[in-house]
């Protein structure tokens, strides 16, 4: 059983338990890094009006793959990922007020028809995936979605960009979508994922009205998480959601409630690490206001 | 749920009803919002109607409102949904309303209104509330608030800062106490919270939470005290960290905590304003 995370927790300043999982296991000196995550930020990549300069993205994309995969060249890098004759899914996601941006997935087609995949045999698909043909005969997934808060789970993030692939979505629900985590294991999905991408171009903090959306609410953040581990890319994405709410909202509302999912797919479902000192966190590009 | 389809106007000013409408009940409201959807099931919503128009330009440039009437079964759960998320200022529409940043929100009978505007220019802005002002004659009479409200003291009361709800996940998102559901809150519990003006402009809060009996209003105090306040005594009160003051009592099916206090007395005070309650909840 996760401990109980109570309010009191923030007072204490142990806010830690649901940043880096377990607290016995956060108190370790020394843990062993098991899980790679890279935060690339350009101060160019939005305009003032926040369109995106496709040439910028495509080059984030491929500078933080490469540092993720230790190649000094994009395709070599995404070959680490994907092999010819594959078909792949890009599990993306079309949420009408913040969805994955089409030049995001436009850079991510690109490189892996550069590194041999078919442009016929790659699917980029969100709410049908299930019945997908290429995503019901991928043998890879790259799982890309935008960073924001979620009313019931607390964030949004790469695990639960996956609930389209369950039979019913409401399963998941009860209990703070605790179990998200178990998504990775269903048949369509596990041990497919090669990569995990959480647009944080323009991050939501906070959520208003019956979609939980509010334009004052999101930030030109200009960044982009990349990682193999989709628990350890959430654990990050996390604290900058955290950071970015101690920062305008105050430190009594600085954790969304409540993103447990998060831990329990490490600590539950075992897909990943949420402990912070065994996730290598490396920051790329434009350093200003990087709250992390 | 009524007609809305025939009643509201398709045309409100410049703006045009644009694809048909749509109407999402208690199972496929999933299908409609994404991480909302489980606030509404927690109150009695029965369904929602809801139509989008496009903006003078047709659209073409990203103006586009969307109208959401729903229908949340009595003027208490109507009430319920609009006083959980409360942050901008009175629009004058309905029997309370909100309105900022291209989002207008007001209540009126069993119907819980949003408008939402896809940009948030000045003409956007005056578009949102001119649908409000269209719709909400076609909504039919006021109705009462939840009784649990009477119940609050007035004193110092807040009163556009007091919410009505059943369920954890409303609690959380208004004031995060636990993680896991300490205070064994359902369907089936009636909850108030409210703010109190306490000393220098902060606030101290009062929870009221109507079980269905007192056998389950004890259990839930005592899992609140042993997860929360673990070191309160016979009377339920302790400082926490921020150097706050918390109390739990217990009248007959009803659990009183209040939060944020800045000294003993002023949570006792406030605690024992509370009324006994003669009825369990539903």
């Amino acid at each position: 059983m996760t401990p109980i995370i109570t309010r009191r927790d923030f007072l204490k300043g142990t806010t830690a338990v649901v940043l880096g999982a377990h607290l016995a296991r956060a108190q370790e000196p020394a843990a062993a890094k098991t899980a790679r995550v890279v935060l690339i930020r350009h101060a160019g990549v939005l305009d003032e009006n926040s369109a995106i300069n496709p040439d910028i993205l495509q080059g984030m994309l491929d500078e933080a793959v490469m540092k993720l995969l230790d190649e000094s060249d994009p395709v070599a890098a995404f070959g680490r990922l994907v092999k010819p004759g594959e078909t792949v899914g890009i599990k993306t996601n079309v949420w009408s007020y913040l969805p994955t941006p089409k030049e995001l997935e436009a850079a991510i087609k690109r490189r892996l028809v550069d590194a041999g995949i078919a442009e016929d045999r790659i699917g980029l698909d969100d709410h049908t995936v299930r019945t997908n043909p290429l995503f019901i005969n991928a043998t890879s997934l790259i799982n890309v979605r935008p960073l924001r808060t979620h009313y019931l789970s607390g964030m949004s993030g790469t695990l639960k960009n996956y609930i389209m692939f369950a039979e019913s979505q409401p399963d998941y629900h009860p209990d703070s979508c605790a179990d998200l985590g178990a998504l990775f294991k269903l048949p369509i999905v596990q041990g497919k994922t090669r990569l995990n991408i959480l647009c944080a171009l323009t991050p939501q903090f906070h959520g208003r009205g019956p979609h939980h959306f509010s334009r004052r609410y999101v930030w030109a953040y200009k960044g982009l998480f990349v990682g193999r581990d989709p628990v350890a890319v959430d654990t990050i994405g996390l604290r900058l959601i955290m950071a970015k709410r101690r920062e305008v909202l105050g430190k009594a509302q600085e954790l969304p409630p409540v993103p447990k999912h998060i831990q329990l797919a490490d600590m539950r479902h075992g897909i990943g690490t949420s402990d912070i000192n065994a996730i290598e966190f490396i920051k790329l590009g434009w350093g200003e206001d990087i709250l992390i | 749920m009524d007609d809305f389809g025939r009643s509201i106007p398709k045309t409100i000013g410049a703006w045009e009803a644009r694809e048909t409408d749509r109407v999402f009940d208690r199972t496929t409201l999933y299908d409609y919002m994404d991480g909302g959807a489980e606030v509404f099931l927690a109150f009695d919503f029965r369904e929602v109607w809801s139509r989008r128009y496009a903006g003078p330009d047709g659209g073409t440039e990203g103006r586009e409102l969307t109208l959401d009437i729903y229908d949340m079964g009595s003027p208490a759960e109507a009430f319920g949904i609009f006083s959980c998320d409360r942050e901008d200022p009175e629009a004058g529409i309905g029997q309370e309303s909100e309105a900022g940043f291209g989002l207008l929100r007001f209540w009126q009978g069993r119907y819980f209104v949003t408008v939402t505007a896809a940009g948030d220019d000045e003409t956007s802005q005056r578009a949102v509330l001119d649908v409000g002002r269209t719709v909400v004659g076609l909504l039919g009479p006021p109705g009462p608030k939840p009784d649990l409200i009477g119940y609050l003291p007035a004193g110092s009361l807040r009163a556009d800062r007091t919410s009505f709800f059943h369920s954890n996940v409303n609690l959380n998102n208004r004031y995060f106490v636990a993680s896991e559901n300490i205070l064994g809150l359902d369907r089936s519990t009636d909850c108030v919270f409210a703010e109190y003006d306490a000393a220098a402009g902060e606030a101290g809060c009062l929870l009221i939470v109507r079980y269905p009996d007192a056998a389950k209003a004890e259990a839930a105090r005592r899992s609140f005290l042993a997860a929360y306040l673990p070191e309160a005594g016979a009377e339920g009160l302790a400082r926490t960290e921020n150097k706050k003051w918390v109390l739990a009592l217990r009248k007959e099916a009803v659990l009183v905590v209040v939060f944020e206090a800045p000294d003993p007395d002023w949570a006792r005070t406030l605690a024992s304003s509370v009324p006994s309650f003669k009825s369990p909840s539903r």
